[in-house]
């Protein structure tokens, strides 16, 4: 490196550079959050915003994102500001450009000029080769400026000149879809404003090493932060859609809690502790079906656990690495990626016929629920176990004690983090499946009456000396509520309740019992973790 | 220098030791080294082999009560083989096997029938590298005498009212004291012991060894990762020891052998024993040329 292309060594104040580049990224941010919050609909693209219509702050921002990069790019270029680029963009950056110019120049082409498709495809073709040869012959900082800014003024002139805006569409002929102003203008906004924070953020670094950081990091960090919107996304729209059902006759003092001598004010929750098919409840509701779920799960955990973690411990601290373990291997896998309507039918032709003799029960839906979670307890519990250093493993035996005891006491606590984590998972995954205990528990549409498990054991005079009637009946549970509800097309009180919202409020407490399965799980492994650090 | 020049000039070139005499002769000198003490390892043609490869060439040696012996050496020499073979841990490892006797207080360890959990409760053993287990200090100075029966905490324990709290506090105090750390973690006893410095660990480490009450503690390279002030609180930690104990210690670092054994022995590369006395003779004053020349830095 010469000397001429050495940055200062401490920066003590913002460059006005570094301000104007954080302001193109802060307006990227904010353009992607806009155009996507007008796609969910939940801004309206028609409407007007201090004067303006929505569409037209599109373009505005594209306009000014665009010249932005553009000025940035040319002020490093002409030693306005203290930047140290390299010699050139490179070859990725490069490539999408030009297929980003490919598109582009399609577009134009064979839409606006109307020039047809293939002439379409020449200027399409012209033009990446144009943006390829700009963003890897240049320095870097015009070639990883000079491409996304003027594709940034290209698309935002066209908005502002309503050339491409609300009412547009474009119906190729070589393509049956139609492509409507409605949405392309928001969805290509985000995809632009994108390409502006990495450009800016690259500009905010100084471009070189710092610069390539920059922007790299404020893409990873979107990355991140889409994740977080996805998930918010779902959740916020389940309860949007299912707290009305979730709340209908709720209050928060006004049931009783009765203790015998005296009655406290209590919270009610109808929709939670109601049944669902029975004409003497107010709102008909679903414990039943969260009940069932609960007992699927239990016993699908208690079947699983204990089978999955001592088969890791066979596999790891027992067996010698050879065809046996292999084969095990192999046999884990293909459990964990057969499909569950396989299991489900597995169970409906096996286990069925078995415990009550065809009728759909409990335990069937509880064993098979367990065979699916078996394989990923049996890999999280191996990895866990495996990740434990052989140094305990020696330390303890240099103490003289037994490999058992080794594993109980030294082993299994260190793995135990570990293992709680695949169960949390698998949990997770069980919890929400429908289509096994479709085939297994199915009974009544909308039960009468809650599933008595704990309460239904009794002795009996022959093997197996235990009894459970409440086992061996059938049930429902709540994912599966859902789809009795869908598949019988009303809810429990159709004069009362549309389906659609019973429906949403089974949904609603699915993902609030599959959340608080987590919950649960999550302060399992605390207290585990908590136990091998404090 | 490195181990391959050193083979070259080894045992072809006829004369070795100092004064003119074969290695063969040498060694018959000092395998009828005697020390004052009674003996508690009489090692007879100990040999070592994992897979095809020779560890350990007919190794005998007489390891005296109440002492420090060093076993020095390069890399690769195997010396931390022959500590091992000593409390059976090579058991562990799938391809090694055994040849050769070795005897702990008159009992032959390698027979049909040795009771391994009271061999190694006897000859007890500290890693390199400091490995604590993930629990409270308390429990890891607890664990082994809890695991062998000898306090009894259990739940079963305390719901039958015969639990021994107090024995095991008494225990765990007294081997933190041996293991001079008491003093350091007295009030935070049920603390994890993995937020313990490294020194304070490799302490923990010694006292937990201490606590199923062992003739013999082996050690092997118990400093080299620690700091100088670490290392030097564990070697005065090791001489304290060797008046009750029999200490067996690996070691790179030819000034700590010097500073903290009693007799020294020397394993060069191929896993022979070349040279076994007192520690002041092999440093001041060795048979062998090649003892010399590795005791006095110039090669290894």
């Amino acid at each position: 490196m010469s000397a001429e292309t050495h940055s200062r060594l401490v920066r003590s104040a913002a460059t006005g550079l570094e301000r104007a580049a954080a302001g193109v990224v802060g307006l990227g941010f904010a353009a992607v959050a806009v155009s996507w919050a007008t796609v969910f609909q939940w801004l309206r693209i028609r409407d007007t915003v201090a004067g303006v219509a929505v569409v037209d702050w599109f373009g505005l921002a594209l306009l000014t994102m665009g010249g932005s990069v553009l000025a940035l790019g040319a002020a490093s270029r002409a030693g306005l500001v203290d930047t140290a680029p390299s010699d050139a963009a490179g070859l990725v950056p490069g490539v999408v450009f030009g297929l980003l110019g490919v598109t582009t120049g399609f577009f134009v082409v064979a839409d606006w000029v109307d020039a047809g498709a293939e002439a379409g495809l020449v200027g399409g073709l012209v033009l990446g080769g144009v943006a390829l040869a700009v963003t890897v012959g240049t320095r870097e900082d015009v070639g990883s400026t000079l491409v996304p800014g003027c594709l940034l003024v290209l698309l935002g002139g066209l908005v502002v000149a309503d050339v491409w805006t609300v009412g547009w569409t474009f119906r190729p002929t070589w393509w049956s879809l139609t492509f409507s102003g409605d949405w392309t203008v928001p969805v290509t906004t985000s995809m632009a404003s994108l390409l502006a924070v990495w450009s800016a953020g690259k500009a905010h670094g100084g471009f070189g090493t710092a610069g390539r950081q920059t922007g790299a990091f404020a893409l990873v960090g979107m990355n991140a932060a889409a994740m977080l919107a996805v998930l918010g996304l779902v959740v916020a729209f389940v309860v949007d859609k299912g707290l009305v059902m979730l709340l209908e006759g709720a209050g928060l003092a006004s049931g009783t809690l009765d203790l015998g001598v005296l009655a406290l004010p209590w919270p009610e929750v109808p929709f939670v502790t109601n049944v669902t098919g029975s004409i003497f409840v107010d709102v008909p509701g679903v414990m039943p079906a969260v009940l069932g779920t609960v007992w699927l799960v239990v016993g699908a955990v208690l079947f699983a656990v204990p089978l999955g973690v001592g088969a890791a411990v066979f596999l790891s601290e027992y067996a010698e690495r050879g065809r046996f373990t292999a084969v095990v291997e192999v046999a884990t896998n293909g459990l964990w990626s057969t499909p569950s309507i396989v299991y489900g039918l597995f169970g409906f032709a096996f286990l069925l016929p078995r415990f009550a003799s065809g009728a759909s029960n409990v335990l069937s839906g509880q064993l098979v629920l367990g065979f699916m979670l078996l394989p990923l307890v049996l890999i999280t519990s191996r990895e866990a176990i495996l990740a434990v250093p052989k140094a305990h493993r020696d330390a303890s035996a240099a103490l003289g004690v037994s490999k058992w005891q080794t594993i109980r006491s030294v082993v299994l606590p260190a793995a135990a983090p570990g293992i709680v984590t695949g169960v949390i998972l698998g949990v997770g995954r069980i919890a929400g499946e429908t289509a096994p205990i479709l085939l297994t528990i199915r009974a009544a549409n909308f039960p009468r009456s809650n599933p008595n498990v704990l309460g239904s054991f009794r002795f009996t005079a022959e093997p197996p000396f235990v009894a459970n009637d409440a086992l061996l009946q059938g049930a429902s549970a709540l994912p599966l509520q859902l789809y009795t509800t869908i598949s019988a097309g009303q809810s429990p009180r159709p004069s009362e309740y549309t389906q659609a919202e019973f429906g949403w409020g089974v949904a609603l407490v699915l993902l609030l019992v599959v959340l608080g399965f987590y919950a649960v799980g999550i302060a399992t492994r605390l207290y585990f973790r908590r136990q091998i650090t404090q | 220098m490195s181990d391959a020049d050193f083979d070259t000039t080894a045992p072809t070139a006829g004369t070795t030791t100092v004064t003119g005499e074969t290695d063969e002769e040498l060694r018959d000198a000092w395998t009828d080294y005697e020390a004052d003490a009674a003996a508690t390892f009489e090692v007879e043609d100990l040999s070592v082999w994992y897979g095809d490869d020779r560890a350990l060439q007919d190794i005998s040696m007489t390891i005296p009560e109440e002492s420090v012996t060093a076993l020095v050496g390069p890399s690769g020499c195997g010396k931390s083989t022959f500590l091992r073979c000593l409390n059976r841990m090579n058991d562990r490892i799938s391809t090694a096997r055994v040849e050769g006797s070795v005897e702990l207080d008159g009992q032959e360890i390698y027979q049909d029938g040795v009771d391994l959990v009271e061999l190694r409760k006897r000859v007890g053993q500290v890693f390199q590298r400091p490995n604590p287990f993930p629990k409270s200090i308390r429990d890891n100075v607890a664990y082994g005498p809890r695991k062998h029966g000898d306090v009894d905490t259990g739940l079963l324990a305390r719901l039958t009212g015969s639990h021994e709290q107090g024995k095991e506090a008494d225990l765990v105090e007294d081997c933190l004291r041996r293991a001079a750390l008491w003093d350091e973690v007295k009030d935070r006893l049920d603390d994890n012991a993995v937020g313990l410095s490294g020194g304070q660990q490799q302490r923990l480490c010694i006292a937990r060894c201490l606590s199923v009450d062992p003739d013999v503690i082996l050690m092997d390279e118990p400093a080299s990762a620690l700091d100088p002030v670490a290392t030097a609180k564990i070697e005065d930690l090791i001489a304290d020891l060797a008046a009750d104990y029999t200490v067996v210690i690996v070691t790179h670092n030819m000034q700590q052998a010097a500073r903290i054994s009693d007799q020294t022995a020397v394993f060069l590369t191929g896993g022979e024993l070349v040279e076994y006395d007192d520690t002041d003779t092999i440093f001041e004053d060795p048979e062998s040329q090649r003892v010399e020349d590795y005791v006095s830095g110039k090669f290894g």
